[in-house]
């Protein structure tokens, strides 16, 4: 296989010392127990496809693509060895050798067709005319009526929000290893976004965003911290950490200081922040392998329900998406209840009062 | 080497077995230089699992590498003849907690900080410790004898171990030692398993003594502008009775790594002297930790710190921390690579045996660091290099050598807490040449077969650099 991509993370495949210290907060590796699923083991995989050593295998692009790209191995790794920008480049080789599944196939089929990744065409931005352009990604979109209540957030705080004609961030592209179809979907997203500034709702295209096309991205709940006055909803909620905006974007405290700010009293959960665990949405295991998902985002909300708090809050649609799935699993076993919200939902409560 | 899958799944059943090349390349490897496939990998749940396989094994010659997480720096758990490695970490109950006995009992697959975390609520805590204590496995632990910061005042995992479960080559399973803290009878087998790397037994379950969690801690950290000033410090704190619960040493190669990697913002000092006390009664912590400060300063020790707050300690310690991975980082080009990785020496020799290390990588045109445990006699170096050139490795097997042959010059040891494994076998036969026939004795005993973890230690190739393929590309 040529791995014309791998080549150039040779000196960071080099740099990791397989210490093993990534195995603590994997949550791949958690739910199966297998070193070949951790991500120490991707990186000793990419590495011996790069020398040579293995051949690749179909086998081998499933253990690829079994990854959230949460980021904690990266986290934790002393070394800051960039584990999922490694394992991106072994995606592509690996794509480019003609092992992406028919799954990842269709989603990029998607995309091109119908610039989103549910290949909707009925799925629109609600175009409309303003002063500060925000991007609100494929997830958000497909559900309409939370878009709708983010701008009229932004709209109440006294921001009038520029929608465009927007099409997919291009990060499903590049993580699941489509390289060429990037480059065309890249210059089509700068001819529509060419600002250098932009407010993104949703925290993977946030991250994306900022870092693939180097704008000065805002993340929403940044946008609405600056502007949200005080109010006394009187709840008391846990708050998920999206990775996204936790371990890439470094934003921790925002989202808090808005539940601060609604008069919502936060219960932590002892992985929070930088050490939040992954709620199961990433890396494209959704798509593939969606029983690995469910039993991640079972971890995390049974973590949620030991602080005792009847509300978990998230800002990510995904992470809504998974957990409130979760939730709803754990509470027919029987074995705990919690209510999932997104941000934006009390955040409207309490401005529309 | 002809393995019957069949026989194996019918025992851990179909989902606890892998054998595609890539879990195979995977389970041969570890944090060492080496890379070897295994035949299979199996990942039993239960004793009575782990007796079948290796009846089965034992009966068909087939070898059996027992594995925890495989964070081992030697190549202990690399299987150089193929084989089955034995997955342990499924094996991971907390079995019991006698907070009144001050002893736990668990499974060999139970990571370490997960014990602890268990402990945490009975004011209890076991304290090896090593650096991976968060992935270790107590199982992996005793199997090299691991050790780390704290074992200057509460000794290594062999003082910490009271008895253990173990299924030999046999399949046979045996209980060794005792609940007690002293036993005095015949000879320790407990102890005889504790650092013997999987060659003589599979521990399944291991009785550990724990010690109650300090109330007060209090950690110091003095920058020393000559190495020598701080090896003097160390030594004086040991010979002078002071009773420290860490004693570290950085040189200044490990202090740029992390200042490089984690911008720890450390002074940038020849090196740095890490001293802890910690008790029950505050005036007590208070002064041992006035005593060592006076100690760094009378040896030229400066700008030292001192906290009893958590915040603060971590902050002082999280260089020390992750010191090891930040290595890789010191240079552009260089990998850190676990050769001559771990010694020890008397205490009077710390600041010598850090000095030769470093003429010793200058000789040998590769970069060397010094530091470590050493309140407890432990010198870690790395050899910091780029491990795609050929002269480099030459250079690394010379710089091995003289760095053993100085460590035996003055009654030091191949191993402090790291094991023996592959890559320190040579030298370590060399430093027990008296006694080698004895300890071949002793796995003969144990393991007539030569099946477990087979080719390590005594019986390993006496050429590390080509004991297996290197997981390195060469050039």
């Amino acid at each position: 296989m040529e791995t014309k991509n791998l080549k150039d993370w040779k000196n960071e495949l080099n740099i990791c010392i397989r210490c093993a210290y990534c195995f603590e907060g994997c949550p791949v590796f958690k739910i199966t127990d297998w070193e070949t699923d951790s991500a120490r083991a991707k990186i000793i995989l990419a590495y011996g496809m790069l020398i040579g050593d293995i051949e690749p295998s179909q086998y081998i692009a499933d253990k690829m693509f079994q990854c959230t790209y949460c980021r904690d191995c990266s986290e934790r790794c002393s070394a800051n060895v960039p584990v999922v920008d490694v394992l991106a480049a072994a995606r592509a080789d690996l794509v480019e050798a003609g092992f992406a599944s028919e799954t990842h196939k269709g989603m990029v089929k998607n995309v091109k067709e119908t610039g989103n990744i549910f290949g909707d065409k009925e799925i629109k931005a609600p175009v409309q005319q303003g002063e500060i352009p925000v991007y609100i990604g494929c997830q958000y979109l497909a559900r309409p009526n939370q878009t709708k209540m983010y701008l009229k957030i932004l709209e109440k705080l006294g921001v009038k929000p520029l929608v465009k004609d927007e099409i997919c961030c291009g990060y499903p592209l590049y993580a699941l290893g489509f390289r060429k179809e990037f480059a065309e979907h890249k210059k089509k997203f700068l001819e529509i976004f060419p600002e250098k500034e932009i407010v993104a709702l949703c925290p993977t295209c946030a991250a994306y965003i900022h870092e693939e096309y180097g704008k000065d991205v805002k993340h929403i709940t940044q946008f609405i911290l600056e502007h949200l006055p005080e109010k006394n909803l009187g709840l008391k909620a846990t708050y998920h950490d999206p990775c996204d905006l936790s371990r890439v974007m470094n934003i921790t405290e925002e989202p808090r200081e808005i539940l601060k700010k609604l008069g919502i009293e936060l219960v932590e959960m002892p992985r929070n922040r930088k050490t939040s665990h992954c709620c199961g949405g990433g890396g494209g295991i959704l798509m593939s392998d969606v029983n690995l998902s469910d039993d991640i985002a079972i971890v995390r909300i049974k973590q949620a329900i030991e602080t005792g708090a009847p509300l978990l809050i998230t800002p990510c649609p995904t992470c809504e998406q998974v957990l409130k799935k979760a939730a709803a699993t754990v509470k027919e076993k029987g074995e705990g209840d919690i209510t999932v919200k997104n941000l934006s939902d009390v955040v409207w409560k309490a401005l529309r009062s | 080497m002809k393995i019957d899958l069949e026989k194996l799944k019918g025992i851990v059943g179909q989902d606890n077995i892998k054998n595609d090349i890539a879990d195979l390349y995977v389970y041969g490897s570890d944090s060492s230089v080496h890379n070897a496939l295994a035949s299979v990998v199996v990942r039993p749940t239960t004793i009575e699992q782990v007796q079948e396989i290796m009846r089965y094994a034992n009966a068909e010659l087939i070898p059996v590498i027992a594995r925890g997480s495989g964070s081992g720096m030697s190549g202990q758990a690399v299987p150089i003849d193929g084989g089955i490695v034995l997955d342990l970490k499924k094996m991971n109950r907390i079995i019991e907690i006698r907070p009144a006995d001050m002893l736990c009992k668990v499974e060999a697959g139970l990571v370490d900080d997960d014990l602890n975390r268990a402990l945490k609520p009975y004011g209890l805590f076991y304290p090896p410790l090593p650096a991976s204590s968060r992935v270790a496995t107590i199982g992996g632990e005793i199997a090299n004898n691991a050790s780390g910061i704290r074992s200057v005042k509460y000794g290594a995992t062999r003082d910490s171990v009271l008895g253990m479960k173990v299924v030999l080559a046999n399949g046979d399973l045996v209980n060794l030692g005792s609940n007690t803290r002293v036993e005095a009878s015949g000879y320790q087998l407990d102890r005889l398993m504790v650092g013997s790397e999987g060659t003589l037994g599979i521990i399944v379950e291991a009785t550990l003594l724990l010690k109650p969690i300090p109330k007060f801690r209090c950690i110091g950290r003095a920058s020393f502008n000559k190495l020598e000033d701080a090896g003097e410090a160390i030594s004086e704190i040991i010979a002078s009775g002071a009773s420290p619960s860490m004693l570290e040493l950085m040189d200044n190669i490990a202090i740029t790594a992390v200042n490089t990697t984690l911008k720890m913002g450390l002074p940038d000092v020849e090196a740095i002297v890490m001293f802890e006390a910690d008790g029950k009664v505050k005036e007590a912590v208070d002064a041992e930790i006035k005593f060592m400060k006076e100690i760094c300063e009378k040896h030229n020790g400066s700008d030292i710190e001192t906290s009893y707050d958590l915040k603060e300690r971590t902050k002082l310690f999280a260089g020390r921390k992750k010191l090891f991975a930040a290595l890789s980082r010191y240079k552009e080009g260089l990998s850190c690579t676990s050769l001559a990785d771990d010694m020890a020496v008397p205490y009077s020799k710390m600041a010598e045996c850090a000095i030769k290390i470093h003429e010793i990588a200058k000789r040998n045109n590769v970069v060397m660091t010094a530091y470590g445990h050493c309140g407890s006699g432990c010198m870690h170096t790395k050899i910091l290099m780029d491990p795609t050139k050929k002269e480099q490795w030459e250079g690394a097997k010379r710089a091995v050598e003289e760095v053993y042959e100085y460590v035996r010059s003055v009654g030091g040891t191949t191993s402090a807490e790291h094991g023996i494994g592959l890559s320190k076998a040579p030298a370590w036969k060399k430093e027990k040449a008296d006694s080698l026939k004895i300890l071949k004795a002793i796995k003969k005993a144990l393991d007539p077969n030569n099946i477990l973890n087979p080719h390590k230690m005594q019986d390993a190739p006496d050429d590390w650099v080509t004991a297996t393929k290197l997981r390195y590309p060469v050039e």
